[in-house]
């Protein structure tokens, strides 16, 4: 079936198979950013925004985003102030879990500005890192928020 | 696999109709995500109810508090007036899973889905919460006791809808907690919804059994007590006594039936405070 959507702030269509999930659709398209790890919703290796909420792209049919807006981290700017902050933690060791804690923190960012580093963990408790870096990934939060903040 | 996405109810309760058991009704998707992932099941068609927007509404009418089928765990977390009127409703719905999940599951998906592992089958009894099933014959109404027969079981009919979930005015007093096991977003091991007001005395114990446990006539012999402890305690002892708690990977029954225990008590005492 046609899917039509906005992928990253662009019109996009993309031809989804039978019971296609958005994870593969959009791999294919690319976004190699999007990545399926345990497939069952529990990681947010896969996450990415659509409309304005995070969600898990290996649950979703690619035909549930049609006429909807998907964001993935491929779409921000290099001068996202989440990005930022997470190159300027060295919030990253492997990588792999990265995308997702991204557009996790921004969605949190956009709901609560002020985020303490409590609520910052409780926040991205769905989001695993198999490399165990979570402190840096909380450094790297509380360093968006000032970004963010001195941005507006 | 075919994708049926009606743009209305109307068109929605037609295809049900037509097409029943050779159609697998849609709602987020997430219960049906894992399962179509893990190859466990292959549905020959799907109906989408994601863009029948008749079916998102969260509103209050006279007191009661109406839950449109496709209202997800986000919205209903985060309405106001579910906060303010049903602050055990908007919690309940809060602890399930991450906000990735929160953003997509759906009332009716948790409901009809009938996993024992679940929370807000439990508050939803507690609150003498009703669902409105709709299909060819008409409407109907049943409690949530009525509607959850048993593991991944519901009444409703190969050609019915779950359309609305309706909970009356909420009681004076109500607490949700949730007992995880493993890890902070786990499905929980043992809940315990209870609610006290005009009504008399609820409690629900969620996820321990293949459906909520409810004892009544426990309950109303219990309501007139609650402030003494023993009484409380008497309670919670005789609902572990005779719930049937089912083993898993989040426990065993011996373990779970001891949590039933301690829970129900901390529930008593939350509501008794
Ligand atoms: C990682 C993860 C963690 C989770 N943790 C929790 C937790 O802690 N607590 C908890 O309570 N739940 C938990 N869940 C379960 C989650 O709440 C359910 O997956 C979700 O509520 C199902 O809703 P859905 O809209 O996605 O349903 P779908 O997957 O779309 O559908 C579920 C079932 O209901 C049927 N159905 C859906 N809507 C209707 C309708 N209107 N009429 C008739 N039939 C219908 C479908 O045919 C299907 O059989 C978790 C899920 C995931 C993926
Ligand atoms: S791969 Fe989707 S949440 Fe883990
Ligand atoms: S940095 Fe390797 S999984 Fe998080």
């Amino acid at each position: 079936m046609r899917v039509a959507f906005v992928l990253d702030g662009a019109p996009a269509e993309l031809e989804a198979g039978e019971g296609e999930m958005l994870v593969d659709a959009l791999r294919a398209a690319g976004r190699l950013s999007v990545r399926e790890t345990c497939g069952i919703g529990v990681c947010g290796a896969c996450a990415v925004i659509v409309d304005d909420e995070p969600v898990s792209a290996c649950l979703m049919l690619a035909a549930q985003v049609d006429g909807r807006s998907v964001t993935t981290v491929e779409g921000l700017p290099d001068d996202d102030p989440v990005l930022q902050a997470f190159t300027q933690a060295h919030a990253a060791q492997c990588g792999w879990c990265t995308p997702g804690m991204v557009l996790t923190v921004k969605a949190m960012l956009a709901d609560d500005p002020q985020i303490d580093r409590e609520r910052a963990a409780e926040g991205l408790g769905g989001n695993l890192c198999r490399c165990g870096s979570y402190s840096r990934i909380l450094d790297a939060v509380q360093l968006a928020a000032e970004l963010t903040l001195k941005e507006d | 696999m075919r994708w049926h996405a009606p743009a209305d109810l109307e068109e929605a309760l037609l295809l049900r109709g037509v097409h029943g058991e050779d159609v697998t009704v849609h709602a987020g998707g997430t219960f049906l995500g894992i399962l179509m992932n893990q190859g466990l099941i292959a549905p020959p068609a799907l109906l989408s109810l994601g863009r029948v927007a008749e079916l998102r509404g969260i509103e209050v009418a006279r007191g009661e508090l109406r839950l449109g089928a496709m209202a997800t765990h986000l919205a209903v977390e985060r309405h106001p007036e579910v906060r303010e009127g049903w602050p055990m409703l908007a919690r309940a719905f809060g602890l399930v899973a991450s906000r990735r999940v929160r953003a997509v599951a759906t009332v009716g998906g948790v409901l009809a889905d009938a996993d024992y592992a679940s929370d807000p089958p439990a508050a939803l009894s507690a609150l003498g919460a009703r669902a409105i099933l709709r299909g060819p014959g008409g409407e109907r109404s049943v409690s949530i006791e009525e509607l959850i027969l048993g593991y991944y079981t519901t009444c409703i009919r190969p050609d019915e809808l779950l359309v609305e979930v309706r909970v009356p005015p909420a009681p004076e007093r109500a607490v949700y907690r949730k007992f995880v096991s493993r890890s902070s977003e786990d499905r929980p091991c043992v809940t315990v919804a209870a609610a006290h007001g005009a009504a008399g005395l609820a409690v629900v114990v969620g996820a321990l059994a293949e459906r909520p446990q409810r004892f009544d006539d426990l309950c109303a012999a219990a309501a007139g007590d609650l402030a003494a402890a023993g009484a409380r305690e008497q309670l919670a002892q005789d609902y572990a006594a005779r719930v049937e708690p089912i083993g898993d990977a989040r426990g065993s029954a011996a373990y779970r039936r001891r949590v039933c225990a301690v829970e129900v008590r901390r529930a008593l005492e939350a509501l008794a405070a």
